[in-house]
């Protein structure tokens, strides 16, 4: 089976960590995150009937205090970028973040996860800003860690994406 | 018919020559490719990789092959060139060397750490026994019983994306993810250097939990983390570099390329399964095992040293009490041995006995660990009576005692006055009850001899004695009484065997003789023809009343009575009647005068003396007057005798 390494990586409180506990298998506990920095999960996704096993680096929230430790970025084949959807400003703090780790690692597939899509009411990316977005050649999923919505397909994508030949 | 006459050696070569020319043709050309030395190594070098590649897959006979080869063409090619080896090997030597000193210091001070942990520990304390008891060195020893560990879990991890590429374990109920372990292995290397080391391409080399630690021994593009439980030896790290060493060598390509699929080092196992050594499970149990016989020869070492020490106590015990009981005067009537106090002997014991304190020490046992109570008692056995005389007499050296039932005998030479006392006192000792002396030869000091004289006899002052190889001098003066007495009684005394008195003088013998002398030598002169007393015969008589009393008591003196003649003389005028008559009361009227001064008559004997010769005419010699005269003579019984 295909190994790769995937970063999660996102500002703090976006819900990186949520977004996953329910589709990884997981045996370290959430403190490594503010300890260590990263903690590590594992989740196989079956990607056009090939299962490829994805080691899952779920990167501590990048904020004015903790800077984004590039160095456990070092080999990853892709990573998932996520904002919280109804905070527009991680978004834009996903696109910096985004900007600083292809000069660290250089072009490596990505996908954006907009979290939190069971929050509508207090949405706040609107239709100029996902526009925006796929000017820029994104493709955002929308997802949610409360009702599980759209965190499967974006690991698929996102695995789909890492063993095509580029 | 001319065609039929040909030589068949002919046709039969025409033959040969219609049928393979081509195949000879083949031949010939085959034969000069082998023999052009150039167009064989034109062809040799055609197929030598492909033929390098597939000998490498089938095994290593080729790389056998060419090592003598190659090392003696290295060896020379260094020899004859060495400035290109210089020039190629530059750029490594230095990062080799570093590395290698600071492995080798790194290892040393493991070692030595280990060693201190070790030197203060029970177990440190327990392998420096082992060091003395078997002879090897402390540091050998501990080298030794390091070697006490497992290696439980080996990964092979790409240093590019931390991915795992393979796992073994030495126990399967390790069911550890092992992916995500090699992840945050990672990780966790990530974090230290970020941490503490920025910018350095260094690793995490080990990190220790209790009993286990995990190392890590990096490669170019792969590093192995070793999961070991207890402490390696030191032989462990360069095999696992070794290991690593020769994955990069098997599967370089692979992990410079490796995008995911780790399928291709499954091949790699068994050099990781190597890795996973498990010393401890014999060593520890022979551990355990020789720990137990060392406890149990120990124990059994210190039993049966008890028991000797209690069977040689209890010997010297026995030994002491025999001899307790064997001393004459010592009777042991209860004897206790304790191990924790104080042992305790009761008995009886006569104070002449030996000392049972210096019984003890001559048994081998400690005085001040046994308790004696005696009750004094006097024991009558031959040996103690013996002492006891011994302790009231001292015994002379030449002298001999013995006690038999009671009796002392005694021989030898001694002197007479210890004899005297022992024949006085020695009754006294119980034990004792008479002296008998078998052979004794007796030896008198002349002076305690003559002190037993003085004492005996009152020595006057005026009397010296001596007393000189056993005979008895006396010198001076003594009573006649006196001088009895010694001369009848000296001989008795101890040390004297006979008397020299010719140096005394005997005063009442003297007295006796001077008075005796007086008297006799007194001449009472008469008138002619008369029994009247001249004139000067009345000088003559007035002083014999007082020598006669001086004379008698003298005769008194020497034991004797003494009478006294009174001899009458007449001058040879006359006729002898009338002279004898004449002679006759001239010594009346003497003896009347004395009877008159109060002498005894009847020691007055008045004789008349007949002139025994008639002296010649004109003698001169005595005079007439003389013939008229009376003379006493005193006489005795010791007359005769004395002078």
């Amino acid at each position: 089976m295909i190994q790769k390494k995937i970063c999660m990586i996102g500002a703090s409180g976006v819900g990186k960590t949520s977004l996953i506990a329910k589709f990884v298998h997981s045996m370290f506990s959430d403190k490594y995150l503010t300890t260590v920095g990263v903690k590590i999960d594992k989740k196989t996704v079956s990607v056009d009937g090939e299962e490829v096993m994805l080691m899952i680096w779920d990167l501590q929230g990048d904020d004015d205090y903790q800077r984004l430790q590039m160095s456990y970025l070092r080999g990853t084949s892709g990573y998932l970028l996520v904002a919280d959807g109804t905070r527009q400003i991680t978004l834009d703090q996903a696109i910096e973040i985004q900007g600083r780790v292809a000069e660290a690692i250089g072009p490596v597939p990505f996908l954006l996860a907009l979290n939190k899509a069971d929050l509508a009411p207090q949405w706040e990316i609107d239709q100029s800003r996902m526009d925006d977005l796929a000017a820029r050649g994104w493709k955002p999923f929308k997802t949610s860690a409360k009702e599980g919505a759209g965190v499967e397909e974006a690991f698929v994508e996102l695995g789909r994406q890492m063993i095509q030949p580029h | 018919m001319q065609r039929g006459a040909r030589d068949p050696a002919q046709e039969f070569e025409e033959l040969r020559r219609l049928l393979l020319s081509r195949e000879r043709e083949q031949l010939r050309e085959l034969s000069d490719r082998v023999s052009d030395k150039e167009r064989r190594s034109q062809d040799i070098a055609s197929v030598l990789p492909e033929a390098v590649k597939m000998s490498r897959e089938r095994g290593d006979q080729l790389t056998r092959a060419l090592q003598p080869a190659v090392e003696g063409s290295i060896k020379e090619s260094v020899e004859r060139r060495p400035q290109i080896f210089v020039d190629a090997l530059h750029p490594l030597i230095g990062p080799i060397v570093r590395k290698s000193v600071a492995e080798t210091l790194r290892r040393l001070l493991q070692s030595f750490n280990q060693t201190l942990e070790h030197t203060f520990s029970w177990r440190g304390l327990k392998w420096r026994w082992e060091s003395l008891r078997t002879g090897r060195s402390f540091a050998e020893v501990v080298m030794l019983r390091s070697l006490v560990y497992r290696v439980q879990q080996l990964f092979l991890i790409h240093r590019e994306t931390s991915l795992s590429l393979l796992h073994v374990t030495a126990d399967p109920a390790i069911t550890k993810d092992s992916d995500m372990v090699a992840g945050m292995l990672s990780a966790i290397q990530d974090f230290a250097r970020d941490s503490f080391a920025p910018g350095e391409d260094s690793v995490l080399e080990e990190f220790r939990m209790g009993e286990l630690q995990v190392w890590m021994v990096p490669g170019h593009y792969a590093y192995l983390a070793a999961v070991i439980q207890g402490n390696p030896s030191l032989e462990l790290r360069p095999a696992l570099q070794e290991t690593i060493e020769t994955v990069h060598v098997l599967k370089g390509s692979a992990l410079a390329e490796f995008a995911g699929d780790a399928s291709a080092f499954e091949s790699l196992r068994p050099e990781l399964e190597s890795c996973l050594r498990a010393q401890y499970a014999t060593a520890r149990k022979d551990g355990k095992s020789t720990r137990a016989w060392i406890v149990i020869v120990v124990l059994a070492a210190l039993l049966t040293a008890g028991i000797i020490v209690a069977a040689n106590n209890r010997s010297k015990w026995k030994n002491f009490l025999g001899q307790l009981n064997a001393q004459p005067g010592l009777v042991v009537t209860d004897a206790r041995q304790k191990w924790f106090s104080p042992s305790q002997v009761s008995g009886l014991r006569d104070a002449s006995s030996a000392d049972p304190a210096a019984l003890a020490r001559d048994a081998g046992l400690d005085p001040a660990r046994i308790r004696f109570r005696w009750k004094g008692h006097l024991a009558l056995d031959s040996v103690s009576v013996r002492r006891r005389v011994e302790q009231r007499f001292v015994v002379p050296d030449q002298a001999r005692i013995a006690v038999n039932d009671g009796v002392l005998e005694i021989a030898g030479t001694v002197p007479y006055e210890w004899l005297d006392s022992v024949r006085h006192d020695a009754t006294l000792i119980p034990g004792v009850k008479s002296v008998v002396e078998r052979d004794v030869n007796i030896t008198y000091d002349p002076a305690l001899t003559r002190k037993r004289f003085e004492q005996q006899f009152r020595l006057p002052d005026t009397v010296n004695a001596a007393v000189v190889n056993g005979v008895l001098i006396l010198s001076g003066e003594a009573s006649h009484r006196w001088l009895m007495r010694a001369r009848a009684a000296a001989v008795t005394l101890p040390g004297i065997k006979s008397l020299d008195d010719r140096a005394l003088i005997d005063l009442d013998q003297r007295g006796f003789d001077q008075s005796k002398s007086i008297i006799e030598s007194a001449f009472i002169y008469f008138l002619t023809d008369k029994d009247d007393i001249a004139t000067e015969g009345f000088a003559a008589l007035s002083r014999l009343p007082d020598e006669i009393r001086r004379c008698e008591k003298a005769a008194q003196q020497l034991g004797t009575d003494m009478t006294l003649e009174i001899q009458g003389y007449a001058d040879a005028v006359g006729t002898e009647n009338r002279n004898s008559d004449l002679r006759q009361r001239r010594a009346n009227r003497v003896r009347d005068f004395l009877v008159s001064c109060g002498f005894e008559p009847e020691r007055l004997k008045a004789i008349s003396v007949e002139q025994p010769f008639k002296p010649a005419a004109g003698d001169k010699a005595l005079p007439e007057q003389s013939q008229r005269r009376v003379a006493l003579k005193v006489l005795t019984l010791l007359s005769n005798s004395s002078p």
